[in-house]
């Protein structure tokens, strides 16, 4: 999907929005990853990755309403991985996406009642994956994530 | 997700097993509810059985952390996995959080 190469394998995984059906993708993808040089803990924080984008999707894009379609599409090169996580529901707001805060190193500084309960989930995304982009077109929402396979390791 | 409570002299250990997601983190708002209501203060979360923790499960611990250290008590985390400590030092609540190796040695550690 808008890579200029074939990928070496892809795979499409669609769900009802549903919050309950969240883990059957995330197994999956965790899976996947052993298919790719990524050892357990990378495989589990790409999981996560997914994990909080179709979160984002059921949550935010169709505000927790049931029937409709959330879409990942997972697809790896020999350099890297791409996850697509598609919805058709309202979409986000880029600026959110671009000044998601990383996490501050000096969060046991802070009152423990200003540390956020929520809002770490693309902040976490953006940790972990090398490149994340949002895009909406004809309709669909989706959120890009890259990472690269590093295979001197 | 499955809790279980166990009530020693010095704390009250929630055991948490499973996956910690946006589909079970209430659960754990209820059991500190729960506790809180019966005046339980001292209250250690023993996560040796979570093989998965996101966004959502990792606010439930610090929305509790938030309620029960309101009602003058204490919440101590124990047992992570090397996949969820990961995450706990990615988005740094393993700075605002004692985290200890078991349940047993996070409830001794209640004076």
């Amino acid at each position: 999907m808008e890579e200029d190469r074939t990928p070496t394998g892809s795979i499409r995984l669609a769900i009802e929005s549903r919050l309950e059906n969240i883990p059957m993708v995330g197994v999956s993808v965790s899976r996947l990853c052993s298919l790719i040089p990524l050892d357990e803990i990378e495989a589990s924080k790409v999981e996560l990755c997914v994990v909080e984008a179709l979160n984002n999707s059921i949550v935010h894009a169709y505000e927790n309403l049931e029937g409709h379609e959330v879409e990942t599409v997972f697809s790896f090169y020999p350099d890297k991985l791409v996850v697509h996580v598609c919805d058709a529901g309202k979409p986000m707001d880029e600026r959110i996406l671009r000044e998601c805060a990383l996490f501050p190193p000096d969060l046991d500084r802070l009152d423990i009642g200003d540390i956020p309960e929520c809002g770490r989930g693309l902040g976490i995304i953006k940790s972990i994956m090398d490149s994340v982009e949002y895009r909406t077109k004809a309709g669909k929402n989706c959120l890009i994530m890259k990472k690269e396979i590093r295979t001197d390791v | 997700m499955e809790i279980r409570k166990e009530t020693l002299e010095k704390a009250t250990i929630v055991k948490l097993i499973g996956r910690l997601d946006a589909s079970s983190s209430k659960k754990v708002k209820e059991a500190v509810k729960d506790l809180l209501d019966t005046n339980v203060r001292n209250v250690v979360f023993d996560m040796e059985g979570i093989d998965f923790i996101d966004s959502t499960g990792l606010g439930s611990l610090v929305a509790a952390l938030r309620s029960v250290s309101k009602q003058g008590g204490e919440i101590k985390i124990a047992g992570l996995g090397e996949r969820v400590r990961v995450i706990f030092e990615l988005t740094r609540l393993h700075r605002i959080f004692d985290i200890y190796d078991n349940g047993a040695e996070a409830a001794a550690s209640f004076s």
